[in-house]
């Protein structure tokens, strides 16, 4: 494997799952057990009642495209040979937003509401990145 | 509810030219502001008794020295001053020092204000500064491995807005050309050229839909204004400007946290602030907004009740907030005509407000200004204040 140069996540303990989740190719998120609300970005207290007892359930890994921006350049040095490249903000099914980029897509071909899924991106032994694919003009 | 509306009065500005002066140390830019703040208000220097620098960027040991009370010593003001001490929310920063000020002369805890910004962003190393920008309020465990980055900030809210309203490039391009009509009449500014259209959407892509002509060049500057209690103000030699209303909204840390990246919180803060001041949208004759990028304004105005939801684009397109227009808007050119000085985008913004309504605006000058809106937004356009300023009672 290509060495991997782009920022990595750095998990914290309360995070941590979900990106074990990613690694196995499994889209986590959290949900309230106490006010049952859906979490994201994963959290330590439930931002809504405040719980100590967020617990992580299995997401569909679907979505939509609520925004995007195509990247060209004056973009982060580590990025610069995939320019352009497509940063979306995905609302997904389960009522969460969060960015990631979107892949297997001419930048001229995506739209906000487009739908999408996730697909796994291992950049390294020891992390997979989510990413989102458009669901029907996938090649 | 408003227990400061004609106790409180801003009575004294100051400002030095932004650009990048490698010349020119980050204190001098200090020291000029309030020095020029202090004359302008015709105040007696030994009356400051609170002073608020806010945040600097460009060196964390010259803002420590700003919160370690190093401007007191330098404006002769030990054993005078009780209080220095940082107030500081980014971009915001112009709007919450102003808020912090009323509550305290409203309470009797301070009786002379000095707020000051200053900073040098403009010519450190650049590569440093573009780093420390690029990374900011960006979290790094769920937005940088993407390789989002503060350049590709104001994408994102733009090209939801265009979708939702249908806004064109050129009607956002045309924010730009606005801005940069005032900023080429205004001294202080660092991008006094003015900007056509068709340069600006033919310019290098960014980050759709900006281009380089539509992002921000970082600078040096720096800008004061002294607070006191209307009282005070009777006897001086400016109008006093009165804080009449105040509203705000927090509305995001990470931008893909933000649950409408087209209206943010400026619907509920202005309502909040009009209601406050006692006056409506048909009552302002400035919107002094602050803008970043400049699908900001947009969402501001329309967030303000000056333009109909989606209408902002042709409203500003067709000329309605350039020199001579209904709407004169950032009438110094903002952080996109006068430069992005970090929190100084913003106190520049306030400071103008208050310069047009005191009628000291040269050649932007807004003839018969009585009342001003002053907006602003810091972080990755995390809050959303609003501040309607005037210069009688209403």
């Amino acid at each position: 494997m290509k060495e991997y140069r782009k920022p990595l996540p750095q998990p914290t303990p309360w995070s941590k799952p979900f990106w074990d989740g990613c690694k196995r190719h499994e889209f986590l998120i959290q949900r309230c057990k106490d006010c049952q609300r859906p979490i994201f970005f994963p959290k330590l207290f439930c931002p809504y009642c405040l719980s100590p007892n967020p617990e992580w359930v299995k997401a569909s890994g679907r979505g939509k495209v609520y925004s995007y921006t195509v990247v060209y350049s004056y973009g982060p040095t580590e990025f610069s040979e995939d320019t352009p490249y497509i940063i979306g903000v995905i609302d997904l099914e389960e009522g969460v937003r969060m960015m990631s980029n979107i892949v297997e897509c001419p930048p001229e071909k995506v739209r906000c509401d487009m739908e999408v899924e996730v697909v796994f991106d291992d950049v390294t032994e020891e992390t997979t990145l989510p990413k989102f694919r458009p669901i029907n003009e996938r090649r | 509810m408003s227990a400061f509306k004609g106790k409180v009065a801003i009575v004294g500005i100051g400002e030095v030219p932004s650009g990048k002066f490698p010349n020119r140390p980050c204190l001098q830019i200090a020291m000029e502001a309030c020095r020029e703040a202090i004359l302008d208000s015709g105040i007696k220097r030994e009356e400051i008794d609170t002073i608020i620098p806010t945040g600097t960027f460009f060196d964390r040991r010259y803002n420590t020295d700003m919160v370690f009370s190093k401007l007191v010593e330098e404006l002769g003001l030990l054993k005078k001053t009780k209080n220095n001490f940082q107030v500081f929310a980014g971009g915001s920063s112009s709007s919450v020092m102003l808020k912090t000020a009323c509550g305290l002369i409203t309470a009797g805890l301070a009786k002379v204000v000095l707020c000051v910004q200053s900073d040098k962003v403009g010519s450190s190393p650049t590569q440093q500064m573009i780093d420390l920008f690029a990374t900011f309020g960006i979290p790094e465990e769920w937005e940088t491995p993407f390789g989002f980055f503060m350049g590709g900030s104001g994408s994102l809210f733009a090209t939801r807005y265009m979708h939702e309203t249908g806004t064109t490039p050129e009607q956002l391009a045309s924010v730009m050309v606005s801005n940069r009509k005032w900023a080429a009449l205004n001294p202080n500014a660092m991008l006094r050229r003015e900007l056509t259209i068709e340069e600006i959407l033919n310019a290098k892509m960014v980050a759709t839909p900006f281009t380089t002509k539509e992002g921000n060049v970082l600078a040096d500057g720096g800008a004061a204004f002294i607070v006191t209690s209307a009282e005070r103000a009777k006897d001086l030699p400016n109008p006093p400007i009165y804080p009449l209303g105040f509203g705000s909204r927090v509305c995001h840390y990470a931008i893909s946290q933000d649950m409408d990246l087209t209206r943010l919180g400026f619907y509920e803060a202005s309502q909040e602030a009009y209601e406050m001041a006692g006056v409506g949208p048909k009552d302002v004759n400035i919107a002094e907004l602050y803008d970043g990028y400049p699908i900001f304004p947009l969402i501001t105005l329309e967030g303000l009740g000056i333009c109909k939801r989606g209408d902002a684009g042709r409203f500003v397109y067709e000329g309605n907030t350039w020199p001579g227009g209904k709407m004169p808007m950032t009438t110094n050119g903002g952080m996109l005509g006068q430069g992005h000085t970090a929190a100084g985008g913003g106190v520049a913004v306030l400071v103008e407000a208050i310069r047009q309504l005191m009628g000291k605006a040269g050649a932007r000058q807004v003839k018969g200004a009585k009342i001003a809106v002053e907006t602003s937004m810091g972080g990755t356009f995390m809050d959303s204040h609003v501040v309607i300023l005037g210069r009688e009672l209403p």
